[in-house]
């Protein structure tokens, strides 16, 4: 199958699949199912970055919440569509986060991962003494200081299905194009990639600002659905550790691994909710599930799977699908 | 064109350069040799810019580089085959010299697949291209490093030892591609195999202790005895 015509039926199977499902199923479930699209989403963004480009951020939890607070904070004071503010804000997310990174890639491997970490938790802090952000009592979706007529969860789950599709998408182009195979080039040696031409500070900090952006878009999607932001919810750290599950368990540095982890993480999820257990029990599961799966499989389930169904041709190709 | 002045540079505080000053005019070929230790990669290493000097300037075509990063020089005409094979060992061997075809020549769509194409064909490498560069052997990997360095079309071409460990027709294969290759541009290659350096060099620098002791023709060089001097120890088979 040729690249454009894999992309193409990717698009047409998977959108008219949102599409339909979003006029089938229950709210309950669409607001379940919008929450998996948007963690598939931020797990390909975790993704980009840290397999792809090998910067292992512990920080992204900052970009889901500046989305969602972003989002709030132009919809509510505007006058101006919601929707134009979805896609507006993580575009002002991503060019935020380029003086982020310029400053944390003075820090290396290990030092700009915690210093993320740092960053995100020093946010949270300033957002929960904030007046205008409503503190740590949070805000409620008003657009226009209006509440909201209606219910969006319908065109909200056929927007992620949309926003996940075209991600998944965009991504395949970027990583065939020549930016793409600057950075594949750096992920195998970045003073070899720098001594071949490449300007591997620029292309970091683009993938930098792209991943920002995603999941700014991410943030801002979800907590629509929600018509209510908090700090301690918005900027939580779970948000990180669903991205990292979901990546390593799939197969990081793969496109197809991070979809296969968010099925493994909300079947586990939705099974231990519906068990009853509790918070707690519930992460030691998931922490069980994740070393197992990596000391049995340890490039995650996508590449155990794939070379069961069939061989890449070239080793591009292993990294792309 | 390109020229340094009086670059100095430590590893904690034992000098690896030590006040080196040489000229490169274009077009020359000049070979590099020293023992072990005398700071001829960390010299490649500088001129390229994967190093920083603690003193000194460097300048190409009278333009201070000094402070550049190596991919502005890659651009600005440098180009380093390192001693170690540095290629992308998850890519193609196509993808690994395609990278500097577009990124350091700056190529894009037919022009760029074509420069690919003919620097594989020049290297030797056109049967393999389709193969992961990490399942290479030692002399295709040698070729390999040898062809992400020309892909980038240089006018200084810095070469690291690209013949060390390999067998004698190795070495010949790589001697010609050398030859070929330093068509219309300089070349400053480091390498410890005398017949080598000779065949395709007409001025030899001789390093030790990171400083320049000799710099002259070839044939001038080679027969001073601070040369035979700084050899002394080493088995005269690797020296004739
Ligand atoms: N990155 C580095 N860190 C510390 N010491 C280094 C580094 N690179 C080179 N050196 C030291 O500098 C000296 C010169 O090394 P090098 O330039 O590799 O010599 P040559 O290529 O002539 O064998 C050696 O003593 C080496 O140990
Ligand atoms: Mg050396």
């Amino acid at each position: 199958m040729t690249f454009k015509y894999a992309n193409l039926l990717l698009i047409i199977g998977f959108g008219s699949l949102s599409v339909v499902s979003s006029l089938l199923l229950s709210s309950g479930m669409l607001f379940l199912l919008t929450e998996v699209l948007v963690i598939a989403l931020l797990a390909q963004m975790w993704n980009l970055l840290a397999g792809y480009g090998g910067m292992v951020s512990l920080g992204q939890q900052a970009f889901v919440g500046l989305g969602g607070y972003g989002l709030y904070v132009f919809a509510n004071h505007s006058g101006l569509p919601v929707w134009l503010w979805i896609v507006v804000v993580p575009l002002m997310v991503g060019v935020a986060a380029l003086p982020l990174g310029m400053l944390m890639f003075k820090l290396k491997s290990a030092y700009f991962s915690v210093g993320m970490w740092v960053a995100a938790e020093i946010l949270a802090a300033i957002v929960m003494r904030t007046d205008a952000l409503g503190q740590s009592g949070g805000l409620v979706l008003r657009p226009g200081g209006e509440s909201l007529a209606g219910n969006p969860e319908r065109i909200l789950f056929a927007g992620a299905g949309l926003l996940l599709i075209g991600t998944i998408v965009g991504l395949r182009v970027l990583l065939n194009s020549d930016l793409g195979l600057a950075l594949l080039a750096m992920r195998d040696g970045e003073e070899a990639a720098e001594a071949a031409g490449v300007n591997v500070r620029r292309t970091n900090l683009l993938i930098f600002c792209i991943a920002a952006a995603g999941c700014a878009a991410g943030g801002a999607l979800y907590y629509f659905s929600t018509l209510y932001i908090a700090p301690t919810d918005a900027f939580q750290i779970n948000w990180l550790i669903s991205m990292m599950f979901v990546s390593v368990i799939g197969g990081v540095g793969t496109l197809t691994g991070p979809l296969l982890g968010t099925a493994v993480l909300i079947a586990v999820r939705e099974t231990c909710t519906s068990l009853g257990l509790t918070g707690g029990t519930y992460w030691i599961i998931m922490g069980t599930i994740a070393i197992a799966t990596l000391l049995i499989l340890p490039r995650g389930l996508w590449p155990a799977l794939r070379s069961k169904l069939h061989v890449p041709k070239t080793e591009k190709e292993a990294t792309i699908g | 064109m390109l020229k340094t002045v009086g670059i100095s540079k430590s590893f904690s505080g034992v000098p690896a350069a030590d006040d080196v000053s040489l000229s490169l005019q274009a077009g020359e070929r000049v070979g590099v040799i020293g023992p072990n230790g005398a700071g001829k990669s960390t010299l490649l290493g500088l001129l390229l810019g994967t190093v920083l000097p603690d003193r000194g300037q460097i300048l190409l075509d009278g333009d201070d580089v000094t402070r550049l990063s190596p991919h502005q020089r890659v651009s600005g005409g440098i180009a380093r085959a390192a001693q170690i094979p540095m290629t992308f060992h998850r890519l193609s061997v196509s993808d690994n010299v395609r990278v500097p075809a577009v990124h350091g020549a700056g190529l894009r769509g037919r022009e760029a697949v074509e420069w690919v194409d003919e620097v594989l064909e020049m290297c030797g490498l056109a049967a393999s291209a389709k193969v992961a560069a990490g399942q290479l052997g030692l002399l295709s990997r040698k070729r390999l490093e040898l062809a992400k360095a020309i892909a980038t079309r240089p006018k200084v071409l810095l070469l690291d030892e690209v013949a060390a460990g390999l067998t004698e027709p190795e070495i010949e294969t790589i001697i010609h591609m050398v030859e070929t290759l330093s068509e219309g541009r300089a070349i400053m290659w480091v390498e410890h195999i005398p017949f080598a350096l000779r065949s395709v060099c007409e001025r030899l620098i001789v390093m030790d202790k990171g400083r320049k002791i000799l710099d002259g023709p070839f044939a001038h060089v080679w027969d001073d005895p601070v040369l035979q001097e700084i050899y002394m120890g080493v088995p005269d088979d690797n020296l004739s």
